[in-house]
């Protein structure tokens, strides 16, 4: 292998990230085949053509990868997935709250919980700066939502304090 | 005798500029917001569209689809977040620029894309209408399995950079569409027990996850979506609509040829905006003598899916009109309208009413010649959208597109689905996966095999029937030619080169 220009080796090239979608592809292509194995003919065909063609790329990336390791050019290190590193915890606590918007939604309603998750979120990515202007803003769009989603085009969004009482004045 | 019937039909069209109007401006919304398609607006008024003049319903109809095509290309631009499958392509090169300051100058490059495409292809629908039709009747179902391959082949293309990772993502997108409950005995198939994917992968949230969620994940590792460079770049004032108008104008050739193929793909039911747009793109980039620009903000890359989508929405009414078969979603709605007023769809339809036959192609015309006057000054306005602190940006994208992913259905589901397909689109954008190949292959997915199943069942089983017509064998030989094609080209380029470099 050749040395980097000071005559030391380069760094060897993180892949272990790039392994995460061909895995979930692999581990999704199997569990697909196991719910058509009993199946007839015609609920099989396309799947097991195009799962196989998936299955062969995969090998052939996994054989890339294997020589690259066993060469020492590259590791299983996550690489860019991880970086940069100040924004991973808020990364995380961002889809924490955007998974915590999808189960407090049935309680409620849409309004309150667009108006909570805006404001939470933007509180977090601000790091607590103008709470008031975040308050009034999230407030705000969650109200825009409202008037676009349940009032203009009557989408059957889940309820809440915030619809009834809107509905009862309106 | 007809130009006479052109030159009154567009007067009388004209006339309805106070439908065309507010119909446009609803467009462009509910094109802009993922989750709003043309058609479920027109569903939702139809209502309004069914008790009015029948002439009156097809303008505002016809009018809403050219709009709403294009405002799906706004947020694409500006924001990563194509408002329907069919911007899925115009991203690829219109981020870039809007990331490197040239927002409003790439809005500006897109309306002019689209509406002169869109005048363009409705003009060749007016006066070809009769011969364009025949296309429709040579593609069968082995056809169609190579259109489909085309479209699949493309992914690799797209992710040039690693033509590998660019056909696992395609492939593992197949897979993806390929849940749900089987054509021929309803057998549940990769549903993982979920009752809401028996009907397969709803595509709002594979789309919103794939670009907008993961989008939201990614902008927040800045102040702003735009960079340094980009920052330092902006410019205000008129100058970068002009300047975009100039430079779409200059590539009038790009927008005739690459409006044109949307046309002819339009015409084939089913295959729709999103396969013109990336064949479009995909064929630009192969006639391109600088290829490696793409990708990088290049205006050939971004006036190319532009000019093909818009060229889709006159395509899809051919078949609609000539033979009675809609070409789309939006299409199959209109048809709905017109039975109800009693007009009888086929040849005799431009003979006993050419009012409607002709008038609705020429309400499109209308449409986009109304559209670039209204349009192109918003450029200036809506790019200040890109100055938005990423602080506010990132949860309102997430909060709303979450929110489109729900209106489609009503399935609390599918804004778990469209989350969970934020977590893949994340995952693939960090280590190079290309979400659009992802994208392109759960659209695919089902549209190939339901022409599979069907070639298999007409030739009893046999594989080789995708090889045995004509139309269907040159259609593969330009597959591997399209495919092999930029390697080839690309290797020659090496060899030529090699010399030069070596003296």
């Amino acid at each position: 292998m050749a040395d980097g220009p000071s005559g030391r080796k380069p760094e060897p090239t993180p892949v272990g990230g790039d392994l995460i979608i061909p895995v979930a592809a692999v581990v999704f292509t199997l569990y697909y085949f196991s719910t058509i194995i009993d199946s007839p003919f015609e609920a099989q065909a396309a799947a097991f053509f195009i799962g196989s063609i998936l299955i062969a790329l995969i090998l052939v990336l996994l054989i890339k990868v294997g020589r690259e390791l066993l060469t020492g050019r590259a590791s299983l290190g996550l690489g860019e997935l991880g970086e940069p590193r100040r924004v991973v915890p808020k990364r995380l606590a961002l889809f924490a709250l955007a998974v915590a918007y999808l189960v407090v939604l049935p309680w409620l309603g849409f309004t309150l919980t667009t108006f909570l998750f805006l404001g939470g979120a933007m509180l977090l990515l601000g790091e607590g700066r103008r709470p008031g202007f975040v308050l009034g803003l999230a407030g705000a769009l969650a109200l825009i939502g409202w008037l676009a989603f349940i009032v203009a085009f009557e989408t059957r969004f889940p309820e809440g304090p915030v619809e009834w009482l809107l509905s009862g004045l309106v | 005798m007809e130009l006479d019937l052109f030159a009154s039909l567009f007067a009388h069209t004209l006339g309805f500029w106070w439908v065309i109007l507010p119909a446009i401006v609803l467009g462009l919304v509910v094109g802009a917001i993922p989750g709003f398609s043309a058609a479920n607006t027109i569903i939702i008024l139809l209502p309004l569209t069914l008790a009015v003049d029948v002439e009156i319903g097809l303008v505002f109809m016809v009018a809403l689809y050219c709009s709403s095509r294009m405002g799906a290309g706004i947020p694409a631009i500006l924001v990563n977040i194509p408002g329907t499958a069919g911007a899925a392509a115009t991203p690829l090169d219109g981020y870039p620029m809007t990331k490197a300051g040239r927002g409003q100058q790439a809005l500006a490059m897109s309306f002019v894309a689209s509406t002169a495409g869109g005048l363009l292809t409705t003009l060749v629908a007016l006066f070809a209408m009769p011969y364009l039709v025949r296309v429709a009747y040579h593609l069968h179902s082995v056809e169609m399995i190579v259109v489909m391959l085309f479209g699949i082949s493309l992914i690799a293309s797209i992710a040039a950079r690693d033509t590998l990772k660019g056909l696992i993502a395609g492939m593992f997108g197949l897979m993806i569409g390929s849940i749900g409950a089987d054509h021929v005995y309803a057998t549940p198939r990769g549903t993982m027990g979920f009752l809401e994917l028996y009907d397969g992968v709803p595509l709002i949230p594979a789309l919103v996850g794939l670009f907008a969620i993961s989008e939201a994940f990614l902008v927040i590792e800045g102040e702003s979506i735009l960079s340094a460079r980009g920052r330092a770049m902006i410019t205000s004032g008129w100058g970068p609509t002009f300047e975009g108008t100039r430079i779409a104008l200059s590539r009038w050739w790009h927008i005739v040829w690459t409006s044109l193929i949307g046309l002819v793909i339009g015409i084939v039911p089913g295959a729709g905006a999103s396969i013109a747009s990336f064949v479009a793109y995909q064929q630009s980039r192969f006639f391109s003598k600088t290829p490696e620009a793409y990708g990088t903000g290049h205006p050939e890359g971004l006036i190319a899916p532009e000019s093909a989508n818009n060229g889709v929405t006159a395509g899809t009414l051919i078949p609609l009109l000539t033979l009675g078969i809609p070409g789309g979603a939006t299409a199959a709605i209109m048809l709905v309208v017109m039975q109800y007023h009693g007009v009888v769809l086929g040849p005799r339809l431009f003979a006993m009413q050419p009012e409607i036959g002709y008038g609705v192609i020429m309400a499109m015309f209308v449409t986009y010649l109304i559209m670039i006057l209204t349009i192109l000054p918003l450029s200036r306005y809506m790019s200040r959208v890109t100055m938005v602190s990423t602080t506010y940006m990132a949860p309102s994208i997430i909060a709303f597109t979450l929110i489109g992913s729900f209106v489609p259905r009503e399935y609390l589901f599918d804004m778990y689905l469209g989350l969970a397909f934020g977590v893949i689109g994340y995952v693939a954008r960090k280590t190079g996966y290309h979400v659009a190949a992802i994208l392109i292959g759960v659209i695919l997915g089902p549209l190939l095999e339901q022409y599979f199943l069907r070639a298999l069942r007409i030739a009893e089983g046999d594989f080789m029937v995708i090889f045995s017509s004509t139309i269907g064998n040159v259609l593969w030989v330009l597959l591997v030619i399209s495919v092999a094609g930029p390697y080839l080209f690309d290797h020659l380029r090496r060899r030529r080169d090699a010399p030069a470099a070596a003296e």
